[in-house]
């Protein structure tokens, strides 16, 4: 296996070289291909071409072809109507996998002759998915990907050794493009046509190969199960992370079924690559980046594998460690200041999610007031049961002291919301509006109403009893417990469509109480309503027990 | 279709709403047929994956990661509940 530079890859070799298989490819006729769609291109008079193919061995003859051509290449995130009608008038010609489209076989001529590609004049143009807005082009030259797979090479190279590359990653963004496509072509290294996005197809396409080495993202190894035959994996040479941040239970977890830990990748569109990662919280810059912090402390990157002289801002805070290696402290506005002192948000989470108590955390900047912090929880069944047999006080006191070992007094939450779950929105994220609502209003005394049926005169709800009702600080301190009244007056106010209006409580008949109502509990309420006796029947039950039952009496409030 | 295909369908169905989190949407609202992911139901490559792992949860079964295209398996409701079925018989 010898390295090819990706400017040499068109140049004629002596001996075979597998680039892929089903069905195999081999590098000289990949190359061959490449250099009749370059003829096709050059003859069709194609300036500018759009790329979007499944088969990376496709991708790299495209890409190879439209370089050799003097073709500018973009290559879209997506092939949605919207996508193309936002680069229609910045591209000649699209080449895709649908039929409408141009493909490799329609555009075959008769070929150019080999030569170097021209590592300033070749271009390339990245799209961001534009989650945040308008997709966005970011325009590369050649040398930009051709420094970033040497560097890679110099890293990793010897320990992937003749690893087959199977990835989990689209080829569309540059992860997939340089991990999957650009670093194995320019090696030597076969790899796998087809992205493989599921756990099992990784596994089958695996053990096809005696080496192998997986590009993939945080989506797919955090999900994947016991299904696995995780001992015939463990030869993995490699399992690359990259495109958002691996939680440390899934590293943790591949570390203990593989028996190493996946190598993360930071980096992104704009800048490349710009450090990695394995079982440390420290990133190591790769060799050709240099860092620094912004006056607002956000990392500054400057790189071989972005333009030259181009300093890109980022939005990411970061805290640069005297040995050049960085901590991320998290996305700029999720760092707070109070009282002169810098808080990252994301690092206090990281805190509390550590306590068996928590199951999830969130935490925000108070608005109104003093500046302090608020904390959205949703508690563990081990925190439910810390609340339920210590009581309010007692758990946020020691998830105060745990915290207290991680940050300075002053960004300790003054204020904290238990919920059964975070407001997340459809689109998986958290809008501050809404956690700005919950935590400026006062703690409830309402039940969360999570279904109902009405049946004539008889109405079924299901109950949420929120580990967070008002009436638990005081019924008991040390053991929280729902009140008989509050039962009485969920019910009342509950039973609202079946009442006449304007009913007041007029007295109560054989009251039950047989089982407490403890927070998180979760309640079935039967009501019915006998108009002619004006007397509410209400029945609570808690997994298929009795927890209270009786008859209120109503009369119409105005006489 | 016997009464415990339909019991397993709308099993699977709630399944589906519970484990994706998808608000708005009944077992009344997903046909037996319907696509679930990419058109149809619009579901993506991670939700399969999270189905994958709920259905193996609650069925007890294992996804047989040495078949060729088990996912073809989560292309519809009727599909999964063949799946289950036969995982749940080997």
């Amino acid at each position: 296996m010898s390295w090819i530079p990706l400017h040499h890859l068109l140049r004629p070799l002596d001996a075979p070289r597998q680039v892929t298989e089903q069905p195999s490819l081999d590098h000289a006729e990949l190359c061959q291909q490449a250099l009749r769609l370059a003829g096709g291109l050059q003859q069709r008079g194609i300036r500018r071409l759009a790329l979007h193919l499944d088969d990376a061995a496709q991708l790299a003859i495209a890409l190879l072809g439209a370089w050799r051509a003097g073709v500018e290449v973009l290559l879209p995130a997506d092939l949605q109507p919207h996508t193309r009608s936002r680069w229609a008038d910045q591209v000649d010609l699209w080449l895709t996998d649908l039929p409408g489209d141009a493909n490799l076989a329609s555009l075959s001529a008769a070929p150019l002759s080999p030569a170097d590609l021209d590592l300033e004049r070749c271009r390339i143009s990245l799209c961001t998915s534009g989650s945040s807005g308008e997709a966005k082009r970011i325009d590369k030259q050649l040398s930009q990907l051709h420094n970033e797979v040497e560097a890679l090479e110099r890293l990793w190279g010897e320990r992937l050794g003749d690893a087959w590359i199977i990835g989990s990653v689209a080829t569309q963004h540059i992860y997939g493009l340089l991990f999957r496509v650009l670093w194995p072509l320019c090696a030597g290294r076969g790899f796998e046509r087809r992205q493989w996005p599921f756990p099992e197809d990784l596994q089958r396409a695996s053990r096809a190969h005696a080496a192998f080495a997986w590009v993939a993202s945080p989506a797919l190894l955090k999900r994947m199960g016991e299904n696995l035959d995780w001992p015939a994996l463990r030869p993995v040479r490699a399992v690359f992370s990259s495109g958002g941040e691996l939680p440390l239970a899934a590293a943790e977890q591949l570390h203990q079924r593989l028996g190493q830990w996946p190598l993360e990748i930071l980096g992104s569109s704009e800048t490349g690559g710009i450090a990695w990662r394995q079982d440390d919280a420290l990133w190591q810059p790769f060799a050709d980046v240099r860092l620094s912090l912004g006056p607002d402390g956000a990392l500054q990157i400057a790189s071989a594998y972005l333009p030259a002289g181009h300093l890109e801002h980022s939005a990411d805070a970061a805290e640069i460690a005297s040995d050049g290696r960085f901590r991320l402290l998290g996305r700029l506005d999720r760092i707070v200041k109070l009282e002169e002192k810098r808080i990252s948000l994301p690092l206090l989470e990281q805190a509390l999610d550590s306590h068996p108590w928590v199951s999830e955390a969130r935490l925000l900047m108070l608005e109104g007031g003093r500046a302090s912090l608020a904390a959205l929880l949703v508690l563990s069944p081990a925190g439910l049961h810390a609340l339920r047999n210590g009581g309010r006080r007692a758990l946020l006191a020691t998830l105060r002291e745990h915290l207290s070992g991680h940050c300075e007094a002053i960004a300790l939450p003054r204020r904290w919301r238990l919920l059964r779950q975070l407001p997340y929105s459809a689109q998986g994220k958290l809008p501050q509006a809404a956690l700005q609502a919950i935590v400026q209003a006062p703690r409830g005394m309402a039940p969360e109403v999570l279904e109902q049926q009405r049946d004539a005169e008889q109405l079924n709800l299901r109950l949420a009893v929120s580990a967070d009702l008002a009436c638990f600080t005081g019924h008991f301190p040390q053991s929280p417990v729902l009140p008989g009244v509050v039962q009485i007056d969920w019910a009342i106010a509950l039973a609202a469509p079946l009442l006449p209006e304007a009913q007041r409580f007029a007295g109560m008949e054989v009251l039950k109480f047989q089982q407490l109502v403890r927070p998180g509990d979760e309640l079935e309420l039967a009501l019915r309503f006998d108009a002619q006796r004006s007397k509410l029947y209400f029945t609570y039950t808690c997994d298929g027990r009795a927890c209270s039952s009786g008859r209120i009496v109503l009369e119409a409030a105005c006489a | 279709m016997s009464e415990a295909q339909q019991d397993l369908n709308r099993d699977l169905k709630q399944l589906i709403i519970d484990a994706l989190g998808l608000e708005d949407i009944s077992v009344h609202d997903i046909d037996d047929q319907q696509t679930l992911f990419g058109e149809g139901l619009g579901l993506d490559s991670v939700d399969a994956l999270e189905l994958g792992l709920a259905i193996q949860k609650r069925y007890g079964i294992k996804i047989d990661a040495d078949a060729k295209d088990t996912r073809s398996h989560f292309a519809n409701v009727a599909s999964l509940a063949a799946f289950v079925t036969a995982r749940q018989a080997a």
